[in-house]
C-alpha cells in the first residue's frame, strides 16, 4: 500500500496547525481510514497532548533513526481510535538533531501500512520546517483571517512551491463571521485573493476547540459536533475526495419577513 | 516595427562594462544606422544618463566616417562611445584614427548576456521573495505584500502590485511601474520614494512615473497625456 504523506503547515504559531493535525487525523480515522500522526515539532511537542497520548509516549523519532526501537514500537496508538497512531517527536531534542532525508525515510515506511500520513509543521521557517516537508505530497496550509498570518502563509506557500510542492491547499481557521460581516475581519474571500490557493475548508471560531484541546479529546470526537467540529469533519471528507459545500457560517439566510419588513424600509 | 532575424538586427546588449551595440555584419550602412536610430528612439528611456556603449563591429568592415557618424548620433542622446571591438584590421585602425579606445578580437561567436534581456515571470511573487534584475521585469502575476521586485528598467505587473517595487534600481528616473491593479506597499524609481497612496486603489490600470522629482502615479490610459512626449 502507498498512502499519502501530507504536511500541515502555517509559517505562523499559533494559527492552529495542530488543534487541525489532531482533528484532521481524528475525523480521518473515525471515517474507516488508517492515519499516522507524525509529530515533526521537536523540543516543543504538543499534538501527543491535544490527543491525550502523552503519557503512553515510550519511544519517539529519535529513537527509531538510532535504531533503538522498531518503527512500530514508537507508534502509539490512540486508545479511542484504533486506526490512529502517533509517532511522537522528541521533547529533549532540538531541529537540527534530525535531517529532511531522515524526515522522508521515515513518513515513506509509514505510508507502507497506513492510507494517511499527517505531518504536522513546527512553526517558521528554519530546519524544523524543512525537515517536516520532506517528503509530503501535498501541503494543507492553515492560517488565521489576519494580516500576519496570511503574510506567513504567502511566504510558506512559495517556499513549499520551491521545495516542489506545488499541490497545496487552505484551511481557513477561526474565522468569526460576525466580525467579517461588520467589516473587521478580513474574510474568507480576502485571504484567498492574496494567497491564490485551493480552499480545503473553513473553520469558525469555537470555545469548545479549547475546552476539548485542554482536555485532550479532539472536537470532532463530540457526540454532536459543534460548527468547527463539523468543519473537521468536512474537511477530513473533502481530503478523501468527497465534495462537500461548504458549510454556512452567516447564519440563517432573511426569511420571508425579514425581507418584507427591509422593502418597507427601503434598505437592501 | 518589423521584425527581422537577430543577424540582421541592430541589438543593444546590457554588460557590466557597459552597453553592447551590435552591428549586423550583412545589412547595407544605411539600414544599419536606420535600425540604430529606431532602437535609440524606441528605448532611449532606459538607457539615457551617460551610459558608456561599446561598440562591436564584429566581422562588418566599418570605416572612419561611419564610426564618426555612429559616434555622433550617440551623443545626441547623451551616450558616449566608449570603446570599439572588431575583428577586423581595417576597422579597427580606422577606429584608431578616429581617436577611439579600439580592442581586436579574433573572430568570435559574441557571448550574450542573457541577464540583459527583460525578465519575464509567469507567477505569483509572493512574501518573502526577492526578484532583481538588471533591465525590465514583466510578471504575469500578482505582486504579494513581502515580495520585492528590484529592476534596472521597467518594472510591468500584469495582476495585482501589492509589495514593493524599485523600478530604474540603478538610478533611472525614466523608468516605469506598470500594474493592472496599483496597491503596492512602496514605490521606488531610481533615487524617490513614495509610500501606498491612501485610500482604496483605482481598480483600473496605472503607471508609477518621476516628474519634478516626485513619483506620479496616473491611470494607464491617461498616461500618455499625463507624460507628454517631450
Amino acid at each position: 500500500m502507498s498512502g499519502k504523506v501530507f504536511v500541515i503547515t502555517s509559517g505562523k504559531g499559533g494559527v492552529g496547525k495542530t488543534t487541525t493535525s489532531a482533528n484532521l487525523g481524528m475525523a480521518l480515522a473515525a471515517q474507516g481510514r488508517s492515519v499516522a500522526l507524525v509529530d515533526a515539532d521537536f523540543g516543543l511537542r504538543n499534538l501527543d497532548l491535544l490527543l491525550g497520548l502523552e503519557n503512553r509516549i515510550v519511544y519517539n523519532i529519535l529513537d527509531v533513526l538510532n535504531g533503538e526501537c522498531r518503527l512500530d514500537q514508537a507508534l502509539v496508538r490512540d486508545k479511542r481510535q484504533p486506526k490512529l497512531a502517533l509517532l511522537p517527536a522528541a521533547q529533549t531534542r532540538d531541529k537540527n538533531s534530525i535531517t529532511p532525508a531522515q524526515t522522508r525515510d521515515i513518513t515513506s515506511q509509514l505510508a507502507e501500512s497506513f492510507e494517511y500520513v499527517l505531518v504536522d509543521c513546527p512553526a517558521g521557517i528554519e530546519q524544523g520546517f524543512k525537515n517536516a516537508i520532506a517528503g509530503a505530497q501535498k501541503a494543507i496550509v492553515v492560517t488565521t483571517p489576519e494580516v500576519s498570518a496570511v503574510r506567513d502563509a504567502d511566504r510558506v506557500i512559495g517556499l513549499l512551491e520551491a521545495a516542489g510542492i506545488k499541490d497545496t491547499e487552505l484551511i481557513v481557521n477561526r474565522l468569526r463571521p460576525q466580525m467579517v460581516k461588520e467589516n473587521n475581519m478580513m474574510s474568507v474571500e480576502d485571504v484567498l485573493e492574496i494567497l491564490a490557493i485551493k480552499l480545503l475548508g473553513v473553520v469558525p471560531e469555537d470555545e469548545k476547540v479549547i475546552v476539548t484541546t485542554n482536555r485532550g479529546d479532539p472536537i470532532v470526537l463530540s457526540e454532536t459536533p459543534p460548527p468547527a467540529g463539523q468543519a473537521f469533519l468536512n474537511i477530513a471528507r473533502r481530503l478523501q475526495g468527497e465534495h462537500v459545500p461548504l458549510m454556512n457560517l452567516e447564519g440563517p439566510p432573511p426569511g420571508l419577513w425579514d425581507r418584507l419588513l427591509s422593502l418597507i424600509r427601503g434598505t437592501k | 516595427m518589423q521584425t527581422l532575424p537577430l543577424e540582421q538586427q541592430v541589438t543593444f546588449k546590457g554588460s557590466s562594462e557597459g552597453l553592447r551595440l551590435l552591428l549586423p555584419p550583412d545589412l547595407s550602412w544605411e539600414e544599419v544606422m536606420q535600425q540604430l536610430q529606431q532602437r535609440l528612439d524606441a528605448g532611449e528611456r532606459l538607457w539615457s544618463g551617460g551610459f558608456r556603449v561599446i561598440l562591436e563591429c564584429q566581422d562588418r568592415l566599418t570605416d572612419a566616417p561611419q564610426l564618426e557618424q555612429v559616434a555622433q548620433l550617440l551623443t545626441s542622446y547623451q551616450l558616449t562611445l566608449g570603446k570599439v571591438t572588431t575583428s577586423r584590421r581595417q576597422t579597427a585602425v580606422a577606429a584608431a584614427v578616429a581617436g577611439l579606445n579600439v580592442e581586436q578580437q579574433t573572430p568570435a561567436v559574441p557571448v550574450l548576456m542573457p541577464w540583459a534581456e527583460p525578465l519575464y515571470l509567469q507567477q505569483t511573487v509572493r512574501s518573502g521573495v526577492l526578484v532583481k534584475h538588471p533591465a525590465t521585469v514583466i510578471i504575469l502575476g500578482d505582486v504579494n505584500p513581502g515580495a520585492e521586485v528590484h529592476a534596472r528598467g521597467d518594472i510591468m505587473v500584469w495582476g495585482k502590485l501589492r509589495g514593493l517595487a524599485h523600478a530604474g534600481s540603478d538610478g533611472n528616473d525614466r523608468a516605469l511601474i506598470f500594474a493592472l491593479h496599483l496597491a503596492p506597499m512602496q514605490l521606488r524609481i531610481a533615487e524617490y520614494l513614495a509610500r501606498a497612496p491612501e485610500g482604496a486603489p483605482s481598480d483600473r490600470p496605472e503607471v508609477a512615473y518621476v516628474r519634478d522629482e516626485n513619483i506620479h502615479i496616473a491611470l494607464a490610459a491617461d498616461f500618455r497625456m499625463a507624460r507628454g512626449r517631450s
